[in-house]
């Protein structure tokens, strides 16, 4: 993956050097308390010392929004399509889905608590959940927007129900797919945090900070920090931008973008 | 008959743009333009005809050379010129009436009297009715019309055009080149309009200037003395067309030789 | 036709819990009757509600405040804008929720806490979509604002301005969205705050009632909607009636 050598982004790479710096030294010079703030270096060597056990925490997470997100993609990939596809299932699921999305994953965690328990099925369930409602929507309006007369071109010329959904539907919704799987997968990750600080038992980063917060334990709530930063920065911006790469690059937008 | 004074004066112009490839887009580019003339910049795409009108405009600024309006330096981009951009560039957020009446507020005039004095040119463009539209609801030539009266409300010494026609539909290109023409006439302000369409300069201009192909000089000009409003079908206006070609030709050719080579790098 | 689903949806739904299909599943009759119940009888949803809409207010008009300020200096530099906007990438990447232990930790487990909450999520992705919309107003909508004779000041005002609202306010939209959920978060986790629709689903885990979770659910939901709406209605009055956006 190409990083830009700007000079803006070198600046941005000083910058936060520079800010860990002035941490370290008003920490050590009792400017600000460790007991709240604690210092980078301490965080360094936490991670030096726990690395396994932290690693192991972040595989968790990464294991639930993997399970997750893939499962919601594939339901509400199709669900969505299909919902796009006929009008009368879109008006009857979307003021459903327009209203049940508006609820946040981290409010729905004790009730799914008292159903299906701690740990695993509980935060799963509800990543699948926020991750499935953008997907499906943003699905759903992909296929909408398909100008009839594409589809008409491929009809005429003789393009049986499984070429049409292949060669045409897919493609031409690839757009709103892509927007819709970027939103979920956002939500996805922030809210298996937010469930893991509530439903979690034993593993999750989620479940890191949070314990250690309730033993404050301040430099591993600001280790975890770093480490959600780090690691979604960079699944942000390398998986996604080599997914769209390889297709809405390649394909052309097709359409103008929703944000 | 009036003695035509120096209006423009280009001198020895030279324009390179620093980037991944250091770019000269004109050099030694001289052009002297007439008051109340009609000046066509004519060349292949990439000749830097554009960027000489924004040098005109005061958007960007010469490598070295000068240029004078009236006898005075231009540094800076100032209402004593009227620009009409390739991509109209109005105001979305503002209706017609206020887009035009932009300038002449800056300038310190009233509402009302700017909203009347932008009512008198919304007139003469022919958009009566359309003053509280918002611009994503004109279709392209009334948006150009729109521009063209927004660079003429606040009475500039020169009227600078950007490839004005450029994005609009053969017929309406045709029907919009009439229209300057007529407004032209009623005001005979001094006009640099950049094109690479020969059609469009024989039928408009006092002068064509055509351009070689990047850097950018003069390759030499073609007076056209034909009355107005000139016939396109008329024997000397095709003449004149033949005249323009023949410059512009070898040009055009140069031009995109260029193009393939900035493809293959 | 809004209602439809629901008008389907709900007597089925009081069907399947009244014949105990599902465990633990309130029908919507008794969550009904909890509403009026926690309404009107007690009184106590009007508290929760002012609790949590006095705090969001606060934390999104702060995020609002800053985020365009911050957002407005940092726009009109490049150089200053290339360095930021890799530094607020990252800091976006940090799920609002992830920051609320370090806030309970500082500023204590009350209502602070909260509106730090609130603040945080709304101000980056007020600040990139200020800087973002500076930023990408089309030059020739400068140019032609310099050559009617716009000063500096004219310019920003007139033309950076407006023409940022196409990215500031979806930007608007997206960070109250972002705004509730926190502020959600934050009141559930949070334990010193006594009134909020947070408060209140986390409070009725504690004494198993249900049917006041879901109750705390939909109006949690209704009012995510609800806000997300207004600002769908100013989105619709502006930059919608500009032609500045291709789909609501």
């Amino acid at each position: 993956m190409e990083f830009k050598i700007k000079l803006g982004n070198i600046l941005a790479i000083i910058i936060i050097f520079i800010f860990f710096l002035f941490w370290e030294i008003f920490a050590n010079y009792e400017i600000i308390q460790i007991a709240l703030f604690s210092k980078p270096s301490l965080i360094f060597l936490k991670i030096y010392d726990n690395g396994f056990e932290i690693i192991g925490h972040l595989l968790t997470t990464l294991y639930r929004l993997v399970l997750s997100f893939f499962i919601a993609m594939i339901i509400g990939i199709f669900f969505g399509m299909l919902m796009g596809y006929d009008q009368h299932i879109y008006r009857f699921f979307n003021p459903l889905i327009t209203t049940l999305m508006a609820i946040p994953g981290i409010a729905m965690a004790p009730i799914f608590i008292i159903w299906l328990g701690f740990g695993d099925p509980t935060i799963i369930t509800i990543g699948i959940i926020v991750a499935f409602f953008p997907i499906v929507y943003n699905a759903a309006i992909g296929v909408r927007s398909i100008d009839k007369n594409h589809v008409n071109a491929a009809k005429i010329m003789g393009a049986k129900k499984k070429h049409l959904f292949l060669k045409i539907y897919l493609p031409h919704s690839f757009t709103y797919i892509i927007i819709g799987v970027k939103l979920g997968l956002a939500r996805c990750w922030r809210t298996i945090i937010a469930v893991e600080f509530i439903a979690a038992t034993g593993y999750g980063l989620g479940y890191m900070i949070w314990d250690a917060y309730e033993y404050l334990n301040v430099t591993i709530v600001y280790t975890g920090i770093l480490i959600l930063a780090i690691v979604f920065f960079t699944i942000e911006k390398t998986i996604i931008r080599e997914v769209e790469k390889k297709t809405i690059d390649k394909w052309g937008v097709l359409h103008e973008q929703v944000s | 008959m009036k003695k035509n004074q120096e209006k423009i004066k280009i001198h020895n112009i030279k324009k390179t743009f620093e980037g991944g490839n250091k770019v000269v887009a004109l050099e030694n580019l001289n052009i002297n333009i007439n008051e109340n003339e009609f000046a066509v910049i004519l060349g292949p795409s990439g000749c830097g005809k554009s960027t000489l009108l924004y040098l005109l405009a005061g958007f960007e600024k010469p490598t070295s050379g000068k240029i004078y309006l009236d006898g005075k330096l231009i540094k800076k981009p100032s209402p004593n010129r009227g620009f009409v951009f390739q991509d109209f560039a109005l105001y979305p957020w503002k209706t017609v009436l206020k887009n035009i009446a932009f300038g002449l507020e800056l300038k310190g005039i009233s509402k009302k009297d700017s909203a009347n004095k932008s009512m008198d040119y919304i007139k003469m463009v022919g958009l009566e009715g359309f003053e509280h539209a918002y611009p994503h609801t004109l279709s392209g030539g009334m948006k150009q019309r729109v521009g063209i009266a927004r660079a003429l409300v606040y009475d500039p010494e020169v009227l600078l055009m950007d490839e004005p026609f450029g994005a609009l539909d053969a017929q309406t290109r045709k029907q919009m080149q009439i229209e300057l023409e007529k407004i032209w006439e009623k005001t005979k302000k001094t006009v640099v309009f950049v094109t690479h369409s020969v059609i469009e300069a024989a039928y408009l201009a006092d002068k064509v200037f055509v351009m070689t192909a990047r850097p950018g000089k003069v390759k030499g000009i073609v007076g056209v003395n034909l009355p107005r409003p000139r016939d396109y079908t008329d024997d000397n206006f095709l003449k004149v067309r033949g005249k323009i070609l023949n410059l512009l030709e070898s040009e055009v050719e140069k031009s995109m030789q260029q193009k393939q080579e900035i493809e293959t790098t | 036709m809004f209602i439809l689903p629901f008008i389907v949806v709900i007597p089925i739904w009081e069907i399947i819990s009244q014949l105990e299909l599902i465990a633990h599943l309130p029908p919507p009759s008794l969550i009904f009757s909890k509403f009026i119940f926690l309404a009107f009888e007690e009184g106590v949803l009007a508290q929760h509600l002012i609790g949590s809409v006095y705090r969001l207010l606060i934390g999104y008009i702060l995020a609002v405040s800053f985020g365009i300020f911050l957002g407005t200096i940092v726009g009109l530099n490049k150089l200053i804008s290339d360095t930021i906007t890799p530094l607020l990438s990252l800091l976006i990447s940090i799920p609002t929720i992830a920051w609320v232990p370090v806030l309970l930790i500082t500023l204590g487990l009350g209502d602070e806490t909260v509106i730090a909450a609130v603040f945080l999520g709304g101000f980056f992705a007020i600040t990139y979509s200020v800087i973002h919309g500076i930023r990408t107003v089309n030059k020739n909508l400068i140019n032609a604002g310099k050559i009617v004779g716009a000063g500096k000041y004219k310019l920003f005002e007139s033309v950076l301005l407006p023409g940022s609202l196409v990215s500031l306010i979806p930007g608007l939209r997206l960070a109250i969205g972002y705004s509730w959920r926190a502020l959600v978060g934050a009141e559930m986790l949070a334990a010193m705050v006594r009134w909020g629709v947070g408060k209140m689903i986390f409070t009725s885990r504690m004494s198993n009632v249900i049917e006041t979770m879901f109750l705390g659910l939909l109006i949690i939901g209704i009012a995510g909607l609800l806000l997300d709406r207004l600002l769908l209605f100013i989105e619709n009055k502006t930059v919608v009636k500009w032609g500045m956006v291709t789909e609501g």
